[in-house]
């Protein structure tokens, strides 16, 4: 096929029920995917916050 | 009149009266008793009273022990009554026990994993397969058993309660948690894998596969994980020997090129002969002796014609790149492996950690070169590997700063966690492992199993300050915030009741180190019989392992300090300096009681951050119901880990660090420190190896960073994902035409039903529109 017409097969979706795989650390190793994790390690991976790196000493800033 | 009894199951059978009486008997037997008359007399009383009864014919079991009860009582046998009611309930327990086993079996049969927690207690075994739910029949099982029938009452009740957590339960009676295997000195000569024997390896893939081989047989030893703590050390010799085996083939080579000689494998093997005699080495990577030199010398002898000299750089030239690409077959082969081979039953991948970094020599930096960039380019289909977990070990002079000799290995560890989230960090500059350290002596170079078990001290010999051949034996952890809600504020009574669970775990770790030491060798075909374990290799196969356990840990561990000290003070570590210093104090309580009992019984005690995965959510589901919801203590799903800052809380990442570090000098039965960073670190490496350094220079011993790590397996793309695929622009579920795949170049075909990309995510330079 040289032209550019789109076929039947091009139309077809793929990948409809497929989630995406997460990986994250809990215990010092890694999980393929979240869906592995009990119930209290989800919902302390849900609680996790990010720690801002922009500045070497930032006492002041959380620890009111 | 009675003529039957109904049992508990529900059916009935006849009545028979000298059921009643020698169940009697028997109680009056533990007071002493030997009357049996006596008990048939009171078994008809027991009769008359139930035949009197109008209502029913056929009484329940229940009912006719209480008429037993009362008739006893009534007739002045209190002190029979009150065994009869003991042995009664505990059949009544071991009843309910069993039907609670029972119920946990039929959940873990007709639940998926998705509705039962108990199948993802532990995230590394598949719950929902058929030998993944028989591990758990067994488990569950055994849990129960050790309970019931293995412990000290005592114990089991503070398990049960939640003031201590057993790990490992259901390994109670059967073997140990985790050891730190010396490849270097099970390879020598050979080994046997208890299915069979292999020789010494003789190329870095057989390494390779030796290692993961050496490390799946152990899985079925222990309870725990296998880690290699010098991992680059011992397979550099595999380097080693490759090298030396495809440079007298490519000398062989060389000569029939530029000589035209048919038989230039054989003189070339000979060569290499003789000047190996000459020098009494082998040809290697640096050639620091001089080995082209001699082949030059020999070449020139044996013909003059011969241009030896370029012999010799072709030789060199080849053998360096096929050296280089099979070192980096052979590391893709063992991250695949470890990611896919079966360990228990098939339920798991063995728990795997390496150690490397330091090894300075071209073969080791080859090693951990190699095993970098395989963990960088992912699994098959770009995954990123689970398996083994990896710790680079930072030291200064060897890797740190800018002319260390491994600093460009460390280069190549941040720009690969940054992407991977391996390899975590280890450092060997922190004064709690910098006192083992002796250059040149890598075995004294502290490692961690990935999960943070570190074990190197060793108060039962101390000539023996090593990290092979020896691991954590059990561990148990406190329950510190109950302990701290229980003291209302009083931080006296705190320390005193912690000093009363310290007595308690100190006592049940001493009691299951005793099952432990009367096992033998033949329990343990591999980790003893093969010598793994310290000194095993002394010991036949009907000898007890107990003395050589002696170089283990036994440690105990703690959850929830943040909580604690919330419920003691009102404030976390993270939030107030003074909470800061009354959690190290209570660390160090630990510790110094672990180093006391250290020198009392000659055994390791030691302290450890306890990892916690199942625990997490235990511990505060049952204190939850014990003083309901307490704001900052039980009122969320889990109890933070060890003494990290709660998860929750916002607070830099040089802060953390800096408030973590000293308590990983206290638990010298392991730790971890993590940050949380946003984006994508790839993009930031600079800000990466601060952290890194940062870690490092407050005297952490082991640290990781974490970042999302996600992947559309549809389009292949690793990275951060939020709710569209930033390459294919699909929402999680939805599908993605093919002619758009096509387009992005990602099509390949293969598995069209329901995944569209094979390939390596790293090729992109090589991705084009697909032609249609």
């Amino acid at each position: 096929m040289k032209d550019n017409h789109v076929t039947e097969m091009d139309t077809e979706l793929i990948g409809e029920g497929v989630g995406f795989e997460r990986i994250r650390r809990i215990t010092g190793y890694l999980v393929g995917t979240l869906d592995r994790f009990n119930d209290g390690k989800r919902a302390e991976e849900r609680d996790r916050v990010k720690h801002n790196v922009s500045c070497c000493s930032m006492s002041d800033s959380q620890s009111a | 009149m009675v003529d039957g009894i109904i049992k508990r199951d529900g059916r009935s059978v006849p009545f028979e009266i000298e059921k009643i009486a020698s169940a009697i008997f028997r109680a009056a037997q533990a007071t002493g008793g030997r009357d049996y008359q006596m008990a048939r007399h009171l078994a008809e009383l027991v009769r008359e009273t139930l035949d009197a009864d109008p209502e029913t014919t056929t009484p329940t079991v229940e009912h006719v022990q209480d008429v037993v009860e009362k008739t006893l009582i009534e007739n002045g046998h209190a002190r029979t009554a009150k065994k009869y009611i003991l042995y009664r309930n505990e059949r009544t327990r071991t009843r309910e026990m069993n039907t609670r086993l029972m119920k946990v079996y039929e959940d873990l049969t007709f639940q998926s994993s998705l509705e039962n927690d108990i199948k993802r207690e532990n995230a590394n075994i598949d719950g929902d397969t058929a030998m993944g739910t028989m591990l758990k029949y067994g488990s569950e099982g055994a849990k129960q058993f050790c309970e019931m029938f293995i412990l000290d009452p005592k114990f089991s009740k503070a398990h049960r309660e939640g003031d201590i957590h057993i790990h490992d339960l259901d390994f109670l009676t059967l073997t140990t948690t985790c050891c730190q295997i010396d490849l270097v000195k099970l390879f020598h000569g050979g080994f046997s894998t208890g299915h069979g024997h292999v020789r010494e390896p003789n190329d870095i893939r057989s390494y390779s596969a030796l290692a993961c081989i050496a490390m799946q047989s152990n899985q079925n030893d222990q309870h725990g994980g296998q880690s290699v703590p010098n991992f680059d050390y011992s397979l550099a010799p595999g380097v080693a020997k490759t090298f030396r085996s495809l440079y007298r083939d490519n000398l062989g080579k060389a000569i029939e090129i530029y000589c035209e000689r048919e038989d230039g494998l054989e003189t070339g093997r000979q060569l290499a002969c003789r000047a190996e005699e000459a020098l009494g080495s082998w040809p290697c990577l640096s050639d620091a002796n001089g080995f082209d030199a001699e082949i030059v010398r020999l070449l020139a002898e044996q013909y003059d014609s011969a241009p030896a000299k370029k012999i010799a750089a072709f030789t060199r030239k080849h053998t360096v790149r096929e050296t280089y690409h099979a070192t980096h077959q052979a590391m893709e082969a063992l991250v695949h492996n470890l990611n896919t081979m079966h360990s228990r039953a098939g339920a798991q991948v063995p728990f795997t950690s390496i150690n490397y970094g330091t090894d300075t020599t071209p073969e080791g930096r080859m090693v951990t070169e190699c095993v970098l960039i395989a963990t960088e380019e992912g699994l098959g289909n770009g995954e990123t590997s689970i398996f083994p977990i990896h710790i680079f070990k930072v030291k200064e002079g060897v890797n740190y700063n800018p002319g260390d000799p491994n600093y460009d290995l460390f280069k190549l560890a941040c720009r690969v966690s940054a992407k991977r989230l391996f390899p975590n960090f280890s450092f060997l500059d922190a004064p709690f492992n910098l006192k083992y350290y002796r250059p040149g002596h890598p075995e004294t170079e502290c490692a961690y199993m990935g999960c943070r078990t570190r074990v190197i001290g060793n108060a039962y010999d101390p000539t023996r300050e090593i990290v092979t051949g020896r691991g954590n034996l059990s561990f148990t952890s406190i329950n510190l915030p109950r302990i701290a809600i229980r003291s209302h504020g009083d931080i006296d009574f705190f320390f005193e009741d912690l000093d009363r669970k310290l007595d308690l775990v100190i006592d049940q770790l001493l009691a299951r180190f005793a099952i432990q030491a009367d096992k033998k060798v033949r329990n343990y075909p591999f980790l003893m019989g093969e010598g793994i374990w310290i000194d095993s290799e002394k010991l036949g196969p009907d000898d007890k392992v107990g003395d050589v356990l002696r170089h283990g840990t036994l440690t105990v561990g703690f959850i929830g300090l943040a909580e604690c000290l919330k419920a003691l003070t009102g404030r976390h570590h993270g939030e107030s300096p003074e909470a800061q210093n009354l959690g190290l104090e209570i660390v160090k309580h630990m510790r110094d009681r672990m180093d006391e009992e250290s020198q009392k019984h000659k055994l390791n005690f030691s302290v450890i951050a306890t990892p916690a995965e199942g625990l997490s959510g235990r511990f505060v589901r049952l204190d939850k119901e014990k003083y309901g919801i307490l704001e900052g203590v039980t009122d969320r799903d889990y109890y933070t880990n060890s003494f990290h800052i709660p998860v929750y809380f916002p607070i830099s990442a040089f802060e953390k660090i800096r408030l973590e570090a000293p308590y990983h000098e206290l638990t010298n039965g392991g730790h971890i420190s993590y940050i949380e960073l946003d984006g994508d670190p790839t993009q930031n490496l600079e800000a990466f190896e601060q952290v890194v350094r940062y870690m490092k220079e407050c005297g952490v011993g082991y640290g990781s960073i974490n970042h999302p790590v996600d992947r559309d397996p549809v389009c292949g793309y690793t990275g951060i994902i939020g709710d569209v695929c930033p390459r294919c622009g699909r929402r999680e579920g939805e599908g993605v035409s093919i002619a758009k795949l096509k387009k992005l170049g990602l099509y390949k075909n293969l598995n069209a039903g329901t995944i569209g990309y094979h390939g390596d995510p790293f090729e992109e330079k090589d991705r084009h529109p697909n032609k249609v």
